[in-house]
Protein backbone atom coordinates (compact mmCIF):
# COMPACT_ATOMS: atom_id res chain seq x y z
CA UNK A 1 0.00 0.00 0.00
CA UNK A 2 2.72 2.36 1.06
CA UNK A 3 4.75 1.53 -2.04
CA UNK A 4 1.74 1.99 -4.28
CA UNK A 5 1.18 5.47 -2.88
CA UNK A 6 4.83 6.39 -3.29
CA UNK A 7 4.87 5.05 -6.84
CA UNK A 8 1.75 7.00 -7.71
CA UNK A 9 3.32 10.15 -6.27
CA UNK A 10 6.54 9.59 -8.23
CA UNK A 11 4.63 9.07 -11.47
CA UNK A 12 2.51 12.16 -10.80
CA UNK A 13 5.61 14.27 -10.19
CA UNK A 14 7.29 12.89 -13.32
CA UNK A 15 4.24 13.77 -15.41
CA UNK A 16 4.17 17.28 -13.95
CA UNK A 17 7.90 17.63 -14.66
CA UNK A 18 7.41 16.59 -18.30
CA UNK A 19 4.23 18.62 -18.76
CA UNK A 20 5.92 21.81 -20.11
CA UNK A 21 7.23 19.77 -23.11
CA UNK A 22 3.69 19.33 -24.44
CA UNK A 23 1.82 22.21 -22.84
CA UNK A 24 0.50 25.39 -24.40
CA UNK A 25 1.44 28.76 -22.92
CA UNK A 26 -1.95 28.92 -21.21
CA UNK A 27 -1.49 25.44 -19.76
CA UNK A 28 1.84 26.36 -18.22
CA UNK A 29 0.48 29.56 -16.72
CA UNK A 30 -2.54 27.71 -15.34
CA UNK A 31 -0.38 25.09 -13.63
CA UNK A 32 2.08 27.70 -12.41
CA UNK A 33 -0.71 29.55 -10.63
CA UNK A 34 -2.07 26.30 -9.26
CA UNK A 35 1.36 25.54 -7.75
CA UNK A 36 1.43 29.03 -6.29
CA UNK A 37 -1.90 28.47 -4.55
CA UNK A 38 -0.81 25.08 -3.23
CA UNK A 39 2.33 26.70 -1.80
CA UNK A 40 0.39 29.59 -0.25
CA UNK A 41 -2.39 27.44 1.20
CA UNK A 42 0.10 24.96 2.58
CA UNK A 43 2.07 27.79 4.23
CA UNK A 44 -1.03 29.16 5.93
CA UNK A 45 -1.71 25.65 7.14
CA UNK A 46 1.67 25.54 8.93
CA UNK A 47 0.75 28.33 11.35
CA UNK A 48 -3.04 28.28 11.47
CA UNK A 49 -3.79 24.63 10.75
CA UNK A 50 -1.10 23.25 13.05
CA UNK A 51 -0.93 25.68 15.99
CA UNK A 52 -4.49 27.06 15.70
CA UNK A 53 -3.31 30.70 15.60
CA UNK A 54 -5.28 32.33 12.78
CA UNK A 55 -3.35 34.56 10.42
CA UNK A 56 -5.67 37.04 8.71
CA UNK A 57 -2.87 38.77 6.85
CA UNK A 58 -0.64 36.17 5.29
CA UNK A 59 -0.66 38.01 1.99
CA UNK A 60 1.60 40.59 3.69
CA UNK A 61 4.46 38.08 3.40
CA UNK A 62 3.65 37.40 -0.22
CA UNK A 63 3.69 41.13 -0.99
CA UNK A 64 6.87 41.74 1.01
CA UNK A 65 8.62 38.95 -0.88
CA UNK A 66 7.33 40.29 -4.19
CA UNK A 67 8.67 43.78 -3.48
CA UNK A 68 11.98 42.60 -2.03
CA UNK A 69 12.52 40.31 -5.02
CA UNK A 70 11.48 42.90 -7.58
CA UNK A 71 13.69 45.60 -6.06
CA UNK A 72 16.71 43.30 -6.08
CA UNK A 73 16.05 42.39 -9.70
CA UNK A 74 15.48 45.91 -10.99
CA UNK A 75 17.92 48.06 -9.02
CA UNK A 76 20.62 45.56 -8.13
CA UNK A 77 20.50 43.36 -11.22
CA UNK A 78 20.05 40.10 -9.32
CA UNK A 79 18.85 36.93 -10.99
CA UNK A 80 15.20 36.31 -10.03
CA UNK A 81 16.01 33.01 -8.30
CA UNK A 82 18.26 34.31 -5.50
CA UNK A 83 16.22 37.52 -5.42
CA UNK A 84 13.10 35.50 -4.61
CA UNK A 85 14.91 33.58 -1.88
CA UNK A 86 15.95 36.96 -0.44
CA UNK A 87 12.25 37.88 -0.64
CA UNK A 88 11.54 34.85 1.55
CA UNK A 89 14.15 36.04 4.05
CA UNK A 90 12.56 39.51 4.08
CA UNK A 91 9.20 37.92 4.82
CA UNK A 92 10.70 35.94 7.71
CA UNK A 93 12.20 39.12 9.17
CA UNK A 94 8.81 40.81 9.00
CA UNK A 95 7.25 37.77 10.65
CA UNK A 96 9.78 37.98 13.45
CA UNK A 97 9.00 41.65 14.10
CA UNK A 98 5.25 40.98 14.29
CA UNK A 99 5.35 37.49 15.77
CA UNK A 100 7.61 38.21 18.70
CA UNK A 101 5.28 40.65 20.50
CA UNK A 102 2.00 39.09 19.38
CA UNK A 103 2.70 35.41 19.88
CA UNK A 104 3.91 35.83 23.45
CA UNK A 105 0.26 36.21 24.36
CA UNK A 106 -2.55 33.73 24.14
CA UNK A 107 -5.82 34.63 22.56
CA UNK A 108 -6.85 36.72 19.59
CA UNK A 109 -4.03 39.30 19.67
CA UNK A 110 -2.11 37.62 16.91
CA UNK A 111 -5.16 37.30 14.66
CA UNK A 112 -5.98 41.00 14.92
CA UNK A 113 -2.38 42.11 14.53
CA UNK A 114 -2.30 40.15 11.28
CA UNK A 115 -5.61 41.69 10.22
CA UNK A 116 -3.97 45.14 10.26
CA UNK A 117 -0.54 44.14 8.91
CA UNK A 118 -1.53 43.97 5.27
CA UNK A 119 -2.94 47.48 5.33
CA UNK A 120 0.19 48.84 6.99
CA UNK A 121 2.48 47.17 4.47
CA UNK A 122 0.45 48.64 1.63
CA UNK A 123 0.73 52.11 3.19
CA UNK A 124 4.49 51.75 3.73
CA UNK A 125 5.13 50.47 0.23
CA UNK A 126 3.14 53.36 -1.24
CA UNK A 127 4.96 55.85 0.96
CA UNK A 128 8.58 54.89 0.22
CA UNK A 129 8.30 55.84 -3.43
CA UNK A 130 12.03 56.11 -4.04
CA UNK A 131 12.48 52.42 -3.35
CA UNK A 132 9.21 50.93 -4.50
CA UNK A 133 7.84 53.26 -7.15
CA UNK A 134 4.93 54.07 -4.83
CA UNK A 135 1.44 53.84 -6.25
CA UNK A 136 2.68 53.76 -9.83
CA UNK A 137 4.32 50.40 -9.26
CA UNK A 138 7.52 48.70 -10.27
CA UNK A 139 8.30 47.24 -13.71
CA UNK A 140 10.78 44.40 -14.07
CA UNK A 141 12.93 44.04 -17.18
CA UNK A 142 11.26 41.88 -19.83
CA UNK A 143 12.13 38.21 -19.60
CA UNK A 144 10.32 35.16 -20.90
CA UNK A 145 10.83 32.65 -18.14
CA UNK A 146 7.42 31.03 -17.69
CA UNK A 147 8.97 27.58 -18.12
CA UNK A 148 11.55 28.17 -15.39
CA UNK A 149 9.02 29.81 -13.10
CA UNK A 150 6.78 26.77 -13.60
CA UNK A 151 9.49 24.57 -12.08
CA UNK A 152 10.32 27.13 -9.39
CA UNK A 153 6.67 27.38 -8.27
CA UNK A 154 6.34 23.60 -8.44
CA UNK A 155 9.45 23.20 -6.29
CA UNK A 156 8.04 25.68 -3.74
CA UNK A 157 4.73 23.80 -3.57
CA UNK A 158 6.58 20.49 -3.23
CA UNK A 159 8.97 21.83 -0.60
CA UNK A 160 6.27 23.24 1.66
CA UNK A 161 4.14 20.10 1.28
CA UNK A 162 7.21 18.04 2.15
CA UNK A 163 7.81 20.31 5.16
CA UNK A 164 4.19 19.79 6.24
CA UNK A 165 4.71 16.02 5.97
CA UNK A 166 7.92 16.13 8.00
CA UNK A 167 6.30 18.34 10.64
CA UNK A 168 3.05 16.46 11.02
CA UNK A 169 4.88 13.16 11.44
CA UNK A 170 7.51 14.50 13.84
CA UNK A 171 7.80 15.58 17.46
CA UNK A 172 8.03 19.25 16.52
CA UNK A 173 4.72 18.97 14.67
CA UNK A 174 3.18 17.22 17.67
CA UNK A 175 4.25 20.17 19.81
CA UNK A 176 2.57 22.57 17.36
CA UNK A 177 -0.61 20.53 17.43
CA UNK A 178 -0.56 20.24 21.22
CA UNK A 179 -0.53 24.04 21.35
CA UNK A 180 -3.60 24.03 19.11
CA UNK A 181 -5.47 21.50 21.23
CA UNK A 182 -4.67 22.93 24.64
CA UNK A 183 -2.01 25.54 25.13
CA UNK A 184 -1.99 25.38 28.91
CA UNK A 185 -1.60 21.61 28.85
CA UNK A 186 1.20 22.05 26.31
CA UNK A 187 3.00 24.37 28.71
CA UNK A 188 2.44 21.98 31.57
CA UNK A 189 4.13 19.26 29.51
CA UNK A 190 7.19 21.45 29.24
CA UNK A 191 6.72 22.77 25.70
CA UNK A 192 8.05 26.29 25.32
CA UNK A 193 4.88 27.49 23.59
CA UNK A 194 6.13 30.99 22.84
CA UNK A 195 9.10 29.62 21.00
CA UNK A 196 7.24 26.93 19.06
CA UNK A 197 4.49 29.31 17.98
CA UNK A 198 7.18 31.62 16.66
CA UNK A 199 8.92 28.75 14.82
CA UNK A 200 5.68 27.76 13.14
CA UNK A 201 5.03 31.36 12.16
CA UNK A 202 8.50 31.97 10.72
CA UNK A 203 8.26 28.74 8.74
CA UNK A 204 4.88 29.76 7.39
CA UNK A 205 6.17 33.16 6.27
CA UNK A 206 9.18 32.00 4.26
CA UNK A 207 7.55 30.29 1.28
CA UNK A 208 4.93 33.01 0.67
CA UNK A 209 7.83 35.47 0.47
CA UNK A 210 9.69 33.30 -2.04
CA UNK A 211 6.55 32.68 -4.07
CA UNK A 212 5.88 36.43 -4.03
CA UNK A 213 9.29 36.92 -5.69
CA UNK A 214 8.42 34.35 -8.37
CA UNK A 215 5.05 36.01 -8.88
CA UNK A 216 6.66 39.44 -9.35
CA UNK A 217 9.04 37.98 -11.93
CA UNK A 218 6.23 36.18 -13.70
CA UNK A 219 3.96 39.23 -13.85
CA UNK A 220 6.73 41.62 -14.81
CA UNK A 221 4.92 44.48 -13.07
CA UNK A 222 3.77 44.88 -9.47
CA UNK A 223 1.94 47.61 -7.60
CA UNK A 224 0.67 47.82 -3.99
CA UNK A 225 -2.86 46.65 -4.80
CA UNK A 226 -1.70 43.74 -6.96
CA UNK A 227 0.51 42.08 -4.34
CA UNK A 228 -1.34 43.00 -1.11
CA UNK A 229 -4.96 42.08 -1.89
CA UNK A 230 -7.09 40.88 1.02
CA UNK A 231 -8.63 38.38 -1.39
CA UNK A 232 -5.38 36.40 -1.50
CA UNK A 233 -5.49 35.84 2.25
CA UNK A 234 -9.17 34.91 2.04
CA UNK A 235 -8.43 32.43 -0.75
CA UNK A 236 -5.61 30.76 1.22
CA UNK A 237 -7.87 30.39 4.25
CA UNK A 238 -10.80 29.00 2.25
CA UNK A 239 -8.58 26.49 0.44
CA UNK A 240 -7.16 25.12 3.67
CA UNK A 241 -10.46 25.02 5.54
CA UNK A 242 -12.22 23.38 2.60
CA UNK A 243 -9.55 20.72 2.09
CA UNK A 244 -8.94 20.06 5.78
CA UNK A 245 -6.81 22.17 8.12
CA UNK A 246 -3.91 20.62 9.96
CA UNK A 247 -3.48 17.82 7.41
CA UNK A 248 -0.77 17.24 4.79
CA UNK A 249 -2.98 16.78 1.73
CA UNK A 250 -5.99 18.89 2.72
CA UNK A 251 -4.47 22.19 1.55
CA UNK A 252 -3.41 20.56 -1.75
CA UNK A 253 -6.89 19.15 -2.26
CA UNK A 254 -8.53 22.48 -1.36
CA UNK A 255 -6.18 24.50 -3.57
CA UNK A 256 -6.66 22.26 -6.60
CA UNK A 257 -10.45 22.02 -6.28
CA UNK A 258 -11.08 25.70 -5.61
CA UNK A 259 -8.55 27.00 -8.10
CA UNK A 260 -9.97 24.92 -10.94
CA UNK A 261 -13.47 25.96 -9.94
CA UNK A 262 -12.42 29.59 -9.73
CA UNK A 263 -10.85 29.56 -13.19
CA UNK A 264 -13.75 27.79 -14.85
CA UNK A 265 -16.74 29.35 -13.15
CA UNK A 266 -16.10 32.26 -10.88
CA UNK A 267 -13.64 34.50 -12.68
CA UNK A 268 -16.54 36.47 -14.15
CA UNK A 269 -18.51 36.93 -10.92
CA UNK A 270 -16.08 38.49 -8.45
CA UNK A 271 -18.49 39.50 -5.70
CA UNK A 272 -20.64 36.38 -5.90
CA UNK A 273 -17.43 34.40 -5.77
CA UNK A 274 -16.41 36.12 -2.54
CA UNK A 275 -19.87 35.68 -1.01
CA UNK A 276 -19.44 32.00 -1.83
CA UNK A 277 -16.04 32.02 -0.07
CA UNK A 278 -17.57 33.62 3.01
CA UNK A 279 -20.31 31.01 2.97
CA UNK A 280 -17.77 28.16 2.66
CA UNK A 281 -15.92 29.45 5.72
CA UNK A 282 -19.12 29.65 7.76
CA UNK A 283 -20.28 26.25 6.53
CA UNK A 284 -16.97 24.49 7.18
CA UNK A 285 -16.51 26.00 10.65
CA UNK A 286 -20.03 25.03 11.73
CA UNK A 287 -20.62 21.72 10.00
CA UNK A 288 -17.40 20.25 8.62
CA UNK A 289 -14.57 21.44 10.87
CA UNK A 290 -12.05 18.96 9.47
CA UNK A 291 -12.82 19.74 5.84
CA UNK A 292 -13.28 17.35 2.93
CA UNK A 293 -10.34 15.23 4.01
CA UNK A 294 -11.82 14.85 7.48
CA UNK A 295 -15.05 13.57 5.98
CA UNK A 296 -13.13 11.13 3.76
CA UNK A 297 -11.04 9.99 6.73
CA UNK A 298 -14.13 9.09 8.69
CA UNK A 299 -15.81 7.35 5.79
CA UNK A 300 -12.91 5.36 4.35
CA UNK A 301 -10.65 4.82 7.36
CA UNK A 302 -7.69 6.66 5.91
CA UNK A 303 -4.53 6.98 8.00
CA UNK A 304 -4.48 9.65 10.71
CA UNK A 305 -1.56 11.55 9.23
CA UNK A 306 -2.54 12.27 5.69
CA UNK B 1 10.69 68.14 9.61
CA UNK B 2 11.25 71.81 10.35
CA UNK B 3 7.65 72.43 11.41
CA UNK B 4 7.28 74.71 14.40
CA UNK B 5 4.54 73.58 16.70
CA UNK B 6 2.53 76.31 18.35
CA UNK B 7 0.32 75.96 21.45
CA UNK B 8 -2.70 76.60 19.19
CA UNK B 9 -1.81 73.60 17.07
CA UNK B 10 -1.48 71.42 20.14
CA UNK B 11 -4.84 72.67 21.39
CA UNK B 12 -6.43 71.91 18.05
CA UNK B 13 -4.94 68.44 18.10
CA UNK B 14 -6.25 67.74 21.59
CA UNK B 15 -9.74 68.90 20.63
CA UNK B 16 -9.80 66.89 17.39
CA UNK B 17 -8.38 63.90 19.20
CA UNK B 18 -11.07 63.93 21.86
CA UNK B 19 -13.80 64.42 19.25
CA UNK B 20 -12.58 61.40 17.28
CA UNK B 21 -11.86 59.43 20.45
CA UNK B 22 -15.44 59.51 21.74
CA UNK B 23 -16.57 57.78 18.57
CA UNK B 24 -13.85 55.13 18.86
CA UNK B 25 -14.86 54.55 22.49
CA UNK B 26 -18.49 53.96 21.59
CA UNK B 27 -17.74 51.54 18.75
CA UNK B 28 -15.10 49.69 20.75
CA UNK B 29 -17.47 49.33 23.72
CA UNK B 30 -19.54 47.06 21.47
CA UNK B 31 -16.56 44.85 20.67
CA UNK B 32 -15.56 44.80 24.34
CA UNK B 33 -19.07 43.75 25.34
CA UNK B 34 -19.06 40.71 23.03
CA UNK B 35 -15.55 39.78 24.10
CA UNK B 36 -16.49 40.27 27.74
CA UNK B 37 -19.51 37.99 27.83
CA UNK B 38 -18.50 35.37 25.25
CA UNK B 39 -14.71 35.57 24.80
CA UNK B 40 -15.38 36.02 21.10
CA UNK B 41 -13.65 38.66 18.98
CA UNK B 42 -16.16 39.68 16.38
CA UNK B 43 -14.21 40.25 13.14
CA UNK B 44 -17.50 41.41 11.57
CA UNK B 45 -17.81 44.36 13.99
CA UNK B 46 -16.60 46.90 11.43
CA UNK B 47 -18.85 45.29 8.82
CA UNK B 48 -21.85 46.04 11.03
CA UNK B 49 -20.58 49.61 11.25
CA UNK B 50 -20.50 49.72 7.43
CA UNK B 51 -24.12 48.53 7.31
CA UNK B 52 -25.07 51.34 9.71
CA UNK B 53 -23.33 53.86 7.45
CA UNK B 54 -25.25 52.61 4.42
CA UNK B 55 -28.53 52.75 6.33
CA UNK B 56 -27.87 56.43 6.97
CA UNK B 57 -26.77 57.02 3.39
CA UNK B 58 -29.92 55.49 1.88
CA UNK B 59 -32.15 57.20 4.44
CA UNK B 60 -30.67 60.54 3.43
CA UNK B 61 -30.62 59.78 -0.32
CA UNK B 62 -34.14 58.39 -0.56
CA UNK B 63 -36.01 60.38 2.07
CA UNK B 64 -33.90 63.53 2.20
CA UNK B 65 -34.48 63.85 5.94
CA UNK B 66 -31.83 64.82 8.49
CA UNK B 67 -29.31 61.93 8.45
CA UNK B 68 -28.98 61.92 12.25
CA UNK B 69 -32.62 60.89 12.52
CA UNK B 70 -31.69 57.66 10.75
CA UNK B 71 -30.20 56.57 14.09
CA UNK B 72 -33.76 55.97 15.25
CA UNK B 73 -34.13 53.35 12.52
CA UNK B 74 -30.58 52.02 12.23
CA UNK B 75 -30.11 51.28 15.93
CA UNK B 76 -33.14 49.03 16.47
CA UNK B 77 -32.66 47.47 13.03
CA UNK B 78 -29.03 46.52 13.68
CA UNK B 79 -29.92 45.42 17.21
CA UNK B 80 -32.14 42.76 15.63
CA UNK B 81 -29.64 41.92 12.90
CA UNK B 82 -27.07 41.36 15.65
CA UNK B 83 -29.39 39.14 17.64
CA UNK B 84 -30.17 37.18 14.49
CA UNK B 85 -26.46 36.61 13.75
CA UNK B 86 -25.89 35.50 17.32
CA UNK B 87 -28.91 33.23 17.36
CA UNK B 88 -28.26 31.50 14.03
CA UNK B 89 -24.46 31.39 13.78
CA UNK B 90 -22.25 32.77 16.54
CA UNK B 91 -24.03 30.93 19.39
CA UNK B 92 -22.76 27.66 17.93
CA UNK B 93 -19.10 28.53 18.43
CA UNK B 94 -19.16 30.35 21.77
CA UNK B 95 -17.71 27.38 23.63
CA UNK B 96 -15.54 26.17 20.74
CA UNK B 97 -11.81 26.99 20.46
CA UNK B 98 -11.02 30.57 19.54
CA UNK B 99 -10.05 29.59 16.00
CA UNK B 100 -13.68 28.73 15.24
CA UNK B 101 -15.20 32.03 16.32
CA UNK B 102 -12.47 34.08 14.63
CA UNK B 103 -12.92 32.22 11.35
CA UNK B 104 -16.71 32.20 11.59
CA UNK B 105 -17.01 35.94 12.12
CA UNK B 106 -14.39 36.47 9.40
CA UNK B 107 -16.55 34.43 7.01
CA UNK B 108 -19.64 36.39 8.00
CA UNK B 109 -17.75 39.61 7.39
CA UNK B 110 -16.57 38.57 3.89
CA UNK B 111 -20.07 37.48 2.91
CA UNK B 112 -21.70 40.71 4.16
CA UNK B 113 -19.09 43.00 2.59
CA UNK B 114 -19.60 41.36 -0.78
CA UNK B 115 -23.37 41.36 -0.51
CA UNK B 116 -22.94 45.11 0.01
CA UNK B 117 -20.62 45.28 -3.04
CA UNK B 118 -23.28 43.57 -5.13
CA UNK B 119 -26.30 45.51 -3.94
CA UNK B 120 -24.83 48.96 -3.23
CA UNK B 121 -21.93 48.69 -5.79
CA UNK B 122 -18.40 49.66 -4.84
CA UNK B 123 -19.03 53.35 -5.69
CA UNK B 124 -17.78 55.67 -2.99
CA UNK B 125 -20.77 57.44 -1.43
CA UNK B 126 -21.03 60.41 0.85
CA UNK B 127 -23.69 62.24 2.80
CA UNK B 128 -23.47 65.97 2.10
CA UNK B 129 -24.80 67.40 5.32
CA UNK B 130 -23.59 69.76 8.00
CA UNK B 131 -20.33 70.73 6.32
CA UNK B 132 -18.15 73.52 7.62
CA UNK B 133 -16.86 74.36 11.07
CA UNK B 134 -17.51 76.60 14.05
CA UNK B 135 -14.68 78.98 14.84
CA UNK B 136 -14.13 79.22 18.60
CA UNK B 137 -11.23 81.56 19.33
CA UNK B 138 -8.26 80.17 17.41
CA UNK B 139 -9.81 76.69 17.07
CA UNK B 140 -11.88 75.26 14.24
CA UNK B 141 -14.51 72.74 15.31
CA UNK B 142 -15.95 70.73 12.46
CA UNK B 143 -19.74 70.74 12.82
CA UNK B 144 -20.26 67.10 11.84
CA UNK B 145 -17.51 65.96 14.21
CA UNK B 146 -18.96 68.01 17.03
CA UNK B 147 -22.39 66.45 16.55
CA UNK B 148 -20.82 62.98 16.25
CA UNK B 149 -19.00 63.64 19.52
CA UNK B 150 -22.15 64.74 21.33
CA UNK B 151 -24.22 61.82 20.06
CA UNK B 152 -21.45 59.30 20.81
CA UNK B 153 -21.04 60.64 24.35
CA UNK B 154 -24.81 60.47 24.90
CA UNK B 155 -25.11 56.91 23.57
CA UNK B 156 -22.07 55.75 25.55
CA UNK B 157 -23.51 57.36 28.70
CA UNK B 158 -26.82 55.56 28.17
CA UNK B 159 -24.97 52.28 27.60
CA UNK B 160 -23.04 52.72 30.86
CA UNK B 161 -26.14 53.70 32.78
CA UNK B 162 -27.77 50.57 31.41
CA UNK B 163 -24.81 48.37 32.41
CA UNK B 164 -24.57 49.89 35.89
CA UNK B 165 -28.16 50.38 36.92
CA UNK B 166 -30.55 48.03 35.17
CA UNK B 167 -31.07 44.41 36.10
CA UNK B 168 -30.21 43.24 32.59
CA UNK B 169 -27.07 45.38 32.59
CA UNK B 170 -25.98 43.84 35.88
CA UNK B 171 -26.63 40.39 34.45
CA UNK B 172 -24.39 41.24 31.48
CA UNK B 173 -21.61 42.38 33.78
CA UNK B 174 -22.03 39.30 35.94
CA UNK B 175 -21.77 37.07 32.87
CA UNK B 176 -18.61 38.78 31.75
CA UNK B 177 -17.09 38.32 35.21
CA UNK B 178 -17.83 34.62 35.24
CA UNK B 179 -20.17 32.79 32.95
CA UNK B 180 -20.46 29.77 35.25
CA UNK B 181 -21.22 31.70 38.40
CA UNK B 182 -23.76 33.83 36.53
CA UNK B 183 -25.45 30.64 35.37
CA UNK B 184 -25.53 29.30 38.93
CA UNK B 185 -27.18 32.54 40.03
CA UNK B 186 -30.02 31.85 37.64
CA UNK B 187 -29.00 34.12 34.80
CA UNK B 188 -29.93 32.79 31.38
CA UNK B 189 -26.49 33.15 29.85
CA UNK B 190 -27.62 32.39 26.30
CA UNK B 191 -30.11 35.24 26.50
CA UNK B 192 -27.39 37.53 27.78
CA UNK B 193 -25.21 36.58 24.80
CA UNK B 194 -28.10 37.46 22.50
CA UNK B 195 -28.65 40.88 24.07
CA UNK B 196 -24.93 41.61 24.22
CA UNK B 197 -24.52 40.89 20.52
CA UNK B 198 -27.58 43.01 19.72
CA UNK B 199 -26.34 45.96 21.77
CA UNK B 200 -22.85 45.63 20.30
CA UNK B 201 -24.25 45.68 16.76
CA UNK B 202 -26.34 48.74 17.58
CA UNK B 203 -23.25 50.52 18.96
CA UNK B 204 -21.25 49.65 15.81
CA UNK B 205 -24.08 50.82 13.59
CA UNK B 206 -24.40 54.08 15.55
CA UNK B 207 -20.72 54.62 14.79
CA UNK B 208 -21.47 53.97 11.13
CA UNK B 209 -24.32 56.46 11.05
CA UNK B 210 -22.13 59.14 12.61
CA UNK B 211 -19.09 58.59 10.37
CA UNK B 212 -21.36 58.47 7.32
CA UNK B 213 -21.65 62.25 7.53
CA UNK B 214 -17.87 62.69 7.86
CA UNK B 215 -16.07 60.19 5.66
CA UNK B 216 -16.47 58.30 2.38
CA UNK B 217 -18.81 55.33 2.51
CA UNK B 218 -17.94 52.12 0.70
CA UNK B 219 -18.39 48.41 1.43
CA UNK B 220 -14.82 47.83 2.61
CA UNK B 221 -14.76 50.76 5.05
CA UNK B 222 -15.41 48.56 8.07
CA UNK B 223 -12.23 46.57 8.44
CA UNK B 224 -10.17 49.45 9.75
CA UNK B 225 -12.77 50.00 12.49
CA UNK B 226 -12.60 46.36 13.55
CA UNK B 227 -8.87 46.80 13.91
CA UNK B 228 -9.06 50.12 15.75
CA UNK B 229 -11.80 48.90 18.08
CA UNK B 230 -9.62 45.97 19.00
CA UNK B 231 -6.69 48.30 19.61
CA UNK B 232 -8.93 50.38 21.89
CA UNK B 233 -9.85 47.39 24.03
CA UNK B 234 -6.22 46.28 24.16
CA UNK B 235 -5.25 49.79 25.32
CA UNK B 236 -7.94 49.77 27.99
CA UNK B 237 -7.47 46.15 29.01
CA UNK B 238 -9.54 43.37 27.46
CA UNK B 239 -12.84 42.83 29.29
CA UNK B 240 -12.57 46.15 31.08
CA UNK B 241 -15.51 48.35 29.98
CA UNK B 242 -14.40 51.73 31.41
CA UNK B 243 -11.00 50.89 29.91
CA UNK B 244 -12.59 51.01 26.47
CA UNK B 245 -13.54 54.66 27.06
CA UNK B 246 -10.03 55.62 28.04
CA UNK B 247 -8.57 53.58 25.18
CA UNK B 248 -10.76 55.30 22.61
CA UNK B 249 -9.79 58.78 23.78
CA UNK B 250 -6.14 57.78 23.82
CA UNK B 251 -6.28 56.40 20.28
CA UNK B 252 -7.98 59.59 19.05
CA UNK B 253 -5.31 61.75 20.67
CA UNK B 254 -2.36 59.68 19.46
CA UNK B 255 -3.67 59.62 15.89
CA UNK B 256 -4.17 63.37 15.81
CA UNK B 257 -0.84 64.01 17.45
CA UNK B 258 0.86 61.81 14.88
CA UNK B 259 -0.76 63.79 12.09
CA UNK B 260 1.17 66.84 13.33
CA UNK B 261 4.49 65.16 12.63
CA UNK B 262 3.75 62.70 9.86
CA UNK B 263 2.09 62.83 6.48
CA UNK B 264 -1.53 61.66 6.44
CA UNK B 265 -0.44 58.52 4.60
CA UNK B 266 1.93 57.42 7.35
CA UNK B 267 -0.35 58.43 10.21
CA UNK B 268 -2.63 55.59 9.10
CA UNK B 269 0.08 53.22 10.27
CA UNK B 270 0.32 54.84 13.70
CA UNK B 271 -2.51 52.78 15.20
CA UNK B 272 -0.65 49.67 14.15
CA UNK B 273 2.64 50.68 15.69
CA UNK B 274 0.72 51.55 18.85
CA UNK B 275 -0.81 48.06 18.99
CA UNK B 276 2.56 46.32 18.61
CA UNK B 277 4.12 48.58 21.27
CA UNK B 278 1.33 47.97 23.78
CA UNK B 279 1.49 44.21 23.23
CA UNK B 280 5.24 44.37 23.73
CA UNK B 281 5.31 46.59 26.80
CA UNK B 282 2.00 46.31 28.62
CA UNK B 283 -0.11 43.47 27.25
CA UNK B 284 -2.71 43.67 30.03
CA UNK B 285 -3.73 47.15 28.96
CA UNK B 286 -3.27 50.47 30.68
CA UNK B 287 -5.99 49.93 33.29
CA UNK B 288 -5.23 46.23 33.62
CA UNK B 289 -7.57 43.64 32.26
CA UNK B 290 -7.69 39.92 32.12
CA UNK B 291 -5.36 39.26 29.24
CA UNK B 292 -3.27 36.16 29.77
Amino acid sequence: MRWAVLAALAIGLLLLALYPLVATGYGIRFMLQLFMWVALAQSWNLISGLTGYVSFGHVAFFGTGAYAGAILVTTHGWHWGPASLAGGVAAVILALIIGYPCLRLKGPYFAIAMLGLNEVMRVLVSYFEGLTGGGSGLSLPTLHASGQIYYAMGAAALAVTGAAHLLITSRVGLRFMTIREDEIAAEAMGINTERYKLYAFLLSAFVPGVVGGFFARDQGYIEPISVFPLLTTITMIVMVLFGGKGTIWGPVLGAVTLFVFQELVWARFLYLHQIFFGAIIVFVVLLMPRGILGVLQERYRLPRTI
Amino acid sequence: MGVTITPTMVGQVVISGLLAGALYSMVALGLALIYGVMRVINIAHGTLLMLGAYTTFWWFRLLGINPYLSLLVALPLMFFVGMLLQRTLVARVVDAPELSSLLLTFGISIALVNVAQLTFTSDVRSVEFLTGAFLVGPFALSKSRLVAFAVAVAITAIAFWFLQKTKLGKAIRATSQSSEVAMVCGINVHRIHLYAFGIASALASAGGSLVAVMVAIQPEMGQVYTFKSFLVIVLGGAGNYPGALLGGMLLGLVEQLASLFLTTQLSEAVAYVLLVLVLLLRPTGLLGGRAT
